[in-house]
């Protein structure tokens, strides 16, 4: 598949790479040499210098034919333009990101359509209901729903009264049966557990279930789920605007945002919220704006650094979830270790809609979701594909891969030791980063 | 509490070797079959270096199970520098073997001038040697002039990913490694696609003269890998053939050409080619360079007939500015200054991006064009000035890189030609052995007579001699930055 991405910047470079890792045709257009240099020389892509919005360098991009154009310059009228113009120039199918929510709106689809922009993503409604899950399910760190939530994928991070910490796998699957573990995340590594790997306090746990097995799972794990009510955010970005029309009235929120004339915009646009002036940053702010009766705090100003402190700091006045914005992908890792209940990145969250929106157009597998270091996929098992010959104890599969559940007839199931997987199931893999291509051979 | 993670890969990169291997055991069936057609002593030879290459390519590939498969910049530059003395290793096993047996020195010497296009030879004579070993002479020639690493990355898909890019990297010559399409092995299997092809169309267009088809295949090999290897003693000459040189002195130019360029054209972009800078550049220095060599000849008196003209000096135009090194004719009474212009084409060599050696146009135009700017603002000082090639603007810090690739390129030069002359070489012979093989030119140490050999290089030297081939090849950085400290520094 030839993809043509627009924009080397962070979404555009991460977009980037994730997609040359895999077998996809990838050419970057940027103006900014530099930035072209440094991918074209270390990823597995064609760069090209030049203006996305050029038609000479677009039609040099596309050349006869492009699967996919994805316009993800840091301006909105470049994208569509740059959409607008590769769809003339055979282009089959381009996706822009606009930062205006008015352009996602289903009754403005047939204008853009026929403008040459056949979808569009904007990250801030993303990140919004990123947010919102967030808070619907405070108790997990990741919640991923396959199939219409046939199978669900759960990230939780395990303390000290979880019933299960300390005791190995073997131990824990003779007890219940209900959920598959699927992936360990320790420090600053990702394990795929084998039998005698024990959980640990402090470790993510990614478990595999069902639906109706969710509740169990939350008690083996020691959480409770909180009901939230009060929602007090710092900073008043066009996330925390998203957010706030998202939640209706489910949600009583308060934003705190430094600068006066935003203040006087975001009471315009969002009457229900209170809203203050004022710095989050200070304490006194925050004690009067009552931190400690907030169920959570929401951290959201363009800084990753005030917003993992602040969350710290929301921590230790007893609000129960929090969530910050981090934005430099290399905090992260570092932001999951210290407590805050969900990172949102944006650019993370725009490259993810990028790669469903392949799944949509190429079916064989598809990874859906990238843990730090690795990855999670769902591929169709074909006839006379080798994980069909036994059941999956006697496959002898490799170490870095497990097998979590699989969805037959519609319908999802997990899978242990005993189960023989039958063609046309689609399975659910856990494997540690860049394996994907190796096991995908066993289910061909 | 991150994961110490090893500085170098290894092995992962023993791995890697050991696929190259077996694509080595796989061209070494090549002379083995001819050797077995015709019932050639030299078969167990061959039957020794495939097996062995075979064995340790199986070896390294099944019994190393790397716990991480990535490869980054450090390992992309060591893995592409040992290919090429891994392979010469197990190319040089056929000669050591053979009827008329080379040293291990000798026989490093022949297989890394092989593979590195040099095409200067340690047997004293070529024309007893079995049509096995002649073959396996050629191919070794054509396999490095696209590129070992290249050939793999077209036929492995396990390199397709940004480790394989950085052996791109380190391997195609140029200043920046042009991509002819989105997927690494996609811009290689391209590249060899045009080679293969070129070379298939030499050899049959040669078959078609008077050269038999054994030979034919040798020289369409020797000349479209621009390396200089003949089954003769008198290279061309022997044949004494208008129809072979004229079809012969069209594929080295060919094979000087950037392949990149060649790509274009064969889409049907025929302005680019014209619009080049370096290719138009190319081709005005063989137009002057030949009328030079005519008028110089002329003064000599040496132009008697038609030839001496026409196709002789062209074609030693061009087979020295591709460093190809093959003649048709004994040019040692042709003077000293025509000897001088030799050295200036072996310096310059021809396109980024095709299979020749030297130092390459692309850069030597970038220099002249920046001396042309320095001279310009000592006149204007205020003056802001860019360098444009091919209607770009270079940056400055390529402009330097190129800079200074051209003084080490000197430097490497000189500091061969000094070890050389520890040896006990006469100085002129041994700077000009060491120019000859940097450049990856292949001419002979004393130019006096065409068919005195490197047989007389003391074995010491030949090392050295093969060391520098390799640098050559691989565009100095790739070789030299594994001697710096910095690279095996954690």
């Amino acid at each position: 598949m030839k993809i043509v991405i627009a924009g080397a910047g962070e979404v555009g470079s991460h977009l980037a790479r994730l997609l040359s890792r895999e077998s996809q045709d990838i050419i970057i257009i940027d103006s900014q040499q530099e930035r072209i240099e440094r991918l074209d020389s270390t990823c597995n892509l064609l760069g090209l210098v030049g203006s996305p919005t050029s038609i000479a360098t677009i039609k040099q991009a596309i050349s006869g034919y492009c699967d996919l154009f994805i316009a993800v310059t840091p301006e909105e009228t470049s994208n569509v333009l740059a959409c607008g113009l590769a769809k003339s120039c055979g282009a089959k199918k381009t996706v822009a990101r606009v930062d205006n929510y008015e352009y996602t709106l289903a009754s403005n689809t047939p204008l853009f359509s026929s403008r040459g922009v056949d979808a569009m993503i904007y990250p801030e409604l993303l990140a919004a209901r990123e947010i919102l899950k967030s808070l619907e399910r405070n108790w997990v760190r990741n919640w991923f729903e396959l199939h219409d939530g046939e199978l669900i994928v759960i990230g939780v991070k395990i303390r000290d009264n979880a019933l299960i910490a300390g005791k190995s796998l073997r131990e824990i699957s003779q007890e219940n049966h209900f959920y598959h573990v699927s992936a360990i995340k320790r420090h600053h590594e990702t394990i795929i557990p084998s039998g005698k790997d024990c959980v640990q306090p402090n470790d993510i746990i990614y478990f595999t279930t069902t639906r109706e097995h969710v509740d169990g799972l939350r008690e083996l794990c020691g959480k409770t789920e909180t009901e939230i009510r009060n929602v007090l955010i710092m900073g008043g970005s066009r996330i925390a605007v998203r957010l706030i029309a998202l939640a209706e009235n489910k949600y009583k929120f308060r934003v705190v945002e430094i600068d006066r004339d935003r203040c006087e915009q975001l009471a315009e646009r969002c009457p229900y919220a209170r809203i203050t002036h004022g710095d989050a940053r200070n304490m006194e702010v925050l004690i009067d704006e009552g931190i400690s009766e907030m169920d959570a705090f929401v951290a959201l100003t363009d800084s990753s650094e005030t917003n993992i402190l602040t969350s710290l700091t929301a921590k230790e006045y007893g609000v129960k979830k929090t969530v910050a914005e981090v934005e430099n992908i290399q905090f992260i890792a570092l932001a999951e270790s210290l407590n805050i209940g969900t990172i949102i990145n944006k650019k993370l969250l725009a490259s993810g809609k990028f790669f469903q929106m392949l799944l949509d157009a190429d079916v064989e597998s598809s990874k859906f979701m990238a843990l730090a270091d690795a990855d999670v996929a769902e591929i169709e098992v074909k006839p006379k594909a080798k994980v069909t010959k036994a059941p999956v104890k006697d496959l002898n599969l490799s170490r870095d891969m497990t097998i979590a559940g699989l969805i037959r007839d519609g319908h999802g199931m997990l899978v242990s030791g005993n189960t023989v997987i039958q063609p046309g199931d689609h399975v659910v893999v856990f494997c540690l980063a860049n394996t994907i291509h190796k096991i995908e051979r066993l289910f061909n | 509490m991150f994961k110490k993670i090893r500085h170098i890969n290894y092995p992962m990169l023993l791995r890697v070797l050991g696929w190259l291997i077996l694509i080595e055991s796989g061209f070494m069936l090549a002379p083995s079959t001819v050797a077995l057609v015709y019932g050639e002593a030299d078969l167990t030879g061959f039957a020794i270096a495939t097996i062995t290459a075979l064995l340790s390519g199986l070896g390294l590939t099944l019994l190393i199970r790397p716990s991480k498969n990535d490869m980054g910049r450090h390992e992309g530059f060591l893995l592409t520098a040992s290919v090429w003395i891994v392979f010469s290793l197990f190319g040089m096993i056929p000669f050591t073997l053979s009827e008329t047996p080379l040293s291990v020195s000798d026989a490093f010497f022949e297989s890394m001038s092989g593979f590195t296009t040099t095409g200067c030879s340690a047997y004293e004579s070529v024309e007893g040697l079995s049509h096995s070993i002649a073959l396996w002479r050629s191919l070794m020639q054509w396999i490095g002039g696209m590129g070992i690493i290249l050939f793999t990355l077209a036929v492995l898909p396990m390199l397709n990913y940004s480790g394989g890019m950085q052996m791109f990297n380190a391997e195609v010559t140029g200043i920046t490694h042009e991509k002819l399409q989105p997927r690494i092995s996609s811009t290689a299997k391209t590249l060899w696609g045009i080679y293969i092809g070129l070379t298939v169309a030499l050899i049959g267009l040669l078959w078609l003269g008077p050269m038999d088809f054994f030979d034919s295949i040798c020289h369409a090999f020797s000349a479209m890998s621009t390396g200089g290897f003949s089954t003769h003693d008198d290279s061309l000459c022997f044949f004494n053939s208008d129809y072979s040189a004229i079809v012969i002195l069209i594929f080295m130019f060919l094979g000087g050409t950037s392949f990149p360029l060649i790509y274009r054209m064969l889409t049907g972009d025929y302005k680019s080619l014209w619009h080049n800078d370096v290719f138009r550049a190319y081709l005005l220095i063989i137009g002057v360079f030949y009328a030079a060599f005519v008028a110089s000849l002329a003064l000599e008196g040496e132009i008697t007939d038609w030839r001496t003209a026409t196709i002789y000096p062209l074609f030693q135009v061009v087979s020295t500015i591709t460093s190809t090194g093959l003649t048709v004719t004994d040019f040692s009474s042709w003077g000293p200054f025509i000897l001088a212009l030799m050295f200036v084409l072996m310096f310059m060599g021809a396109c980024a991006g095709s299979t020749s050696g030297g130092a390459k146009i692309d850069r030597m135009l970038l220099l002249l064009k920046s001396t042309r700017n320095e001279l310009f603002k000592i006149v204007h000082p205020n003056a802001v000035t860019n360098i444009r090639v091919n209607e770009k603007v270079i940056p400055s810090h390529i402009v330097a890189k190129v800079i200074a690739f051209l003084c080490i390129y000197v430097m490497v030069i000189a500091i061969g030609g000094i070890m050389l002359s520890a040896f006990g070489m006469p100085v002129i012979d041994s700077f000009f052995s060491a120019f000859s093989c940097v450049s990856n030119t292949g001419y002979p140490g004393e130019m006096t007579g065409l068919t005195g050999s490197f047989s007389l290089i003391p074995a010491s030297g030949k090392w050295v001699l093969s060391l520098l081939m390799l640098i050559g090849r691989l565009e100095l950085f790739t070789v030299l930055v594994l001697f710096t400290p910095d690279f095996w520094k954690q």
